[in-house]
């Protein structure tokens, strides 16, 4: 079942169009890393599934439920960590989590053992007392997921939730990320795309107002594939051997060597990397290393935003 | 109804601990205490700052000049200390954004409106109480032979105002995001009563007259009945803005 349906989204702000008929669709128990150049529009395609913004046109359903602007019923289903979360400062977490149960009406008893399992998990156990003005940025980060997971919601949105962290704050989200994930799915909006490798395993590239690239990791990693391998030898004699073979001095073959590595790139379809081995076989040339190289999620998104 | 409960509850513990409430309560009760103290001293400081062949005379103060000190502080300085203090009552969660996160709770937009303009009723109108009483107890014990009329009714003009001030606060505050904007409106509002109030035969509808009309009411010179419609236009009026103010919020793009 997909948690999240969004179908030909349109919105635009004065002159600037920045939804162009986004489809997107977030399968269940999935971490989908939702990724974007900054001001691609991932702010403006959440706040519009949270009823908060108004779309042109189009429409989103979540857990099969249409979404309505203004007053939105789906939001029960959703827990939402905005990009730089504020509280009221002159309450405590507990309070806050307190507050934020009554008004999604959950009961006493489930509040306060929620509350206290949920700062056990972020790590605010001994914060819970201290007021939350003076709670660092990653404090009230993991304060916000809290709030955001404590009505045990179907849908956890998380706004750049590691972008203003520093690297042992992103390390903590992300941890606190994946352990939620058994409970729940999680759309995860980001540029950060170490932390899209890290914890995702779907991935949607959002460029001018549309998902330009979606699916797993692997298919994504499939699609964009050249086939290219690196080999690794043990000295630089066989490396520059294997550089100067005639069977490589094809057109649509490139070689790159540096030392005693071999970059070597096949644009004949009909090559792959049996053809390689077939000829280290024949020249009984044993490399150290012999790499298929993946390209990496940065090299796909400039590819897709260029 | 637990979610208003909730939202208010929420509402009171920021009043507290903002000092919001401490504050109004000290303007009030120093209004309180200071307004027959002033009509009593008044013409005694007036006395010592005479010199020789230079004589102020004034007449011996009454209750009145306590009255007219309370409505006169109620109605200027107390109004604009209410009016700022709640002039962020929406912009302050604007700005930082905590309101989004209620809201995507499931809280209601209707339920924050109602919810946060029935908070400020209730501090406006202990405060005003509060104020009420001082004067009143002081007033008894520095004038205790004058008598006043309709002293209950007129107090309850004043309050009628204030429920109508913040009404159209409420709505000045769905209409813009900042503060300060919020306060222009308002006023612009409060000016217009005030130029419209130059057609006499408009005096008996227009709010304005609740706040204006007191002494009169209280020296007997000006009939309670005079007042009713200005009341219940008050009250429509206050109405109207609410709803129009959950429209607005409503449709409000956050």
């Amino acid at each position: 079942m997909n948690i999240l349906e969004i179908n030909q989204l349109y919105k635009r702000f004065g002159d600037h169009e920045v939804l162009k008929g986004l489809d997107m669709v977030v399968p269940e128990h999935s971490i989908f890393g939702f990724i974007g150049k900054n001001g691609a529009g991932k702010t403006t395609t959440i706040k519009i599934i949270l009823g908060l913004l108004k779309a042109d046109s189009g429409s989103i359903t979540v857990c099969g439920e249409k979404v309505s602007y203004g007053e939105t019923k789906t939001n029960r289903y959703i827990g939402f960590l905005p990009d730089i979360p504020d509280f009221y400062g002159y309450m405590n977490p507990l309070e806050y989590l307190n507050l934020c149960g009554e008004i999604t009406g959950l009961s006493k008893d489930i509040i306060k053992a929620k509350s206290e399992e949920l700062l056990e998990l972020v790590g605010l156990k001994n914060d819970k007392k201290k007021k939350i003005r003076g709670f660092s940025r990653g404090m009230k980060q993991r304060l916000g997921i809290a709030q955001a997971l404590l009505n045990e919601p179907k849908l956890l949105i998380c706004d750049e939730p590691t972008s203003a962290l520093d690297p042992i704050g992103r390390k903590e989200i992300l941890d606190i990320l994946l352990a939620a994930k058994g409970k729940t799915t999680i759309i995860f909006s980001t540029h950060i795309l170490a932390d899209v490798e890290r914890i995702c395993d779907y991935v949607g590239v959002l460029h001018d107002g549309k998902l330009a690239l979606s699916g797993t990791l692997s298919e994504i990693r499939g699609i964009y594939r050249h086939d290219e391998y690196m080999l690794e030898f043990n000295n630089e004699t066989d490396a520059a051997i294997f550089e100067m073979l005639e069977e490589l001095k094809q057109p649509s073959i490139q070689i790159e060597r540096r030392r005693n590595t071999v970059k070597v790139r096949l644009a004949d379809p009909n090559l792959d990397g049996s053809f390689l081995l077939n000829i280290l076989a024949q020249k009984h040339l044993v490399p150290l290393k012999f790499n298929v190289l993946e390209p990496s999620l940065e090299s796909l998104f400039i590819e897709v935003v260029k | 109804m637990n979610r208003y409960l909730a939202f208010f509850k929420k509402e009171i513990i920021e009043y507290i601990r903002t000092y919001k409430l401490l504050i109004m309560l000290i303007v009030f009760a120093i209004f309180g205490i200071t307004n027959p103290l002033i009509a009593k001293l008044l013409p005694e400081i007036m006395k010592n700052l005479a010199t020789d062949g230079f004589v102020i005379t004034l007449p011996d103060p009454t209750a009145y000049d306590a009255w007219t000190q309370f409505f006169k502080n109620a109605t200027q300085m107390g109004f604009i200390v209410t009016l700022i203090l709640f002039s962020g009552v929406l912009s302050s969660e604007y700005s930082k954004g905590t309101l989004i996160n209620l809201l995507t709770k499931g809280l209601s937009r209707t339920t924050v409106i109602l919810t946060k303009y029935f908070s400020m009723v209730l501090v406006w109108t202990i405060c005003i109480i509060l104020c009420f009483i001082l004067t009143y107890g002081y007033t008894v014990y520095l004038f205790p032979n004058d008598i006043t009329y309709n002293l209950l009714f007129s107090v309850f003009c004043l309050w009628m105002f204030g429920l109508l001030l913040l009404a159209i606060l409420m709505f000045s505050a769905t209409l813009t995001k900042s503060s300060y904007g919020c306060l222009l409106i308002t006023g612009i509002i409060v000016v217009f009563f005030m130029i419209i109030d130059i057609i006499p035969s408009i005096h008996k509808y227009n709010p304005i007259s609740l706040v204006t009309d007191n002494m009169g009411l209280i020296m007997n010179s000006i009939k309670v009945s005079s007042l009713y419609l200005a009341n219940l236009i008050s009250v429509l009026l206050s109405i109207i803005f609410i709803i129009l103010s959950i429209v607005v919020f409503r449709k409000k793009q956050l």
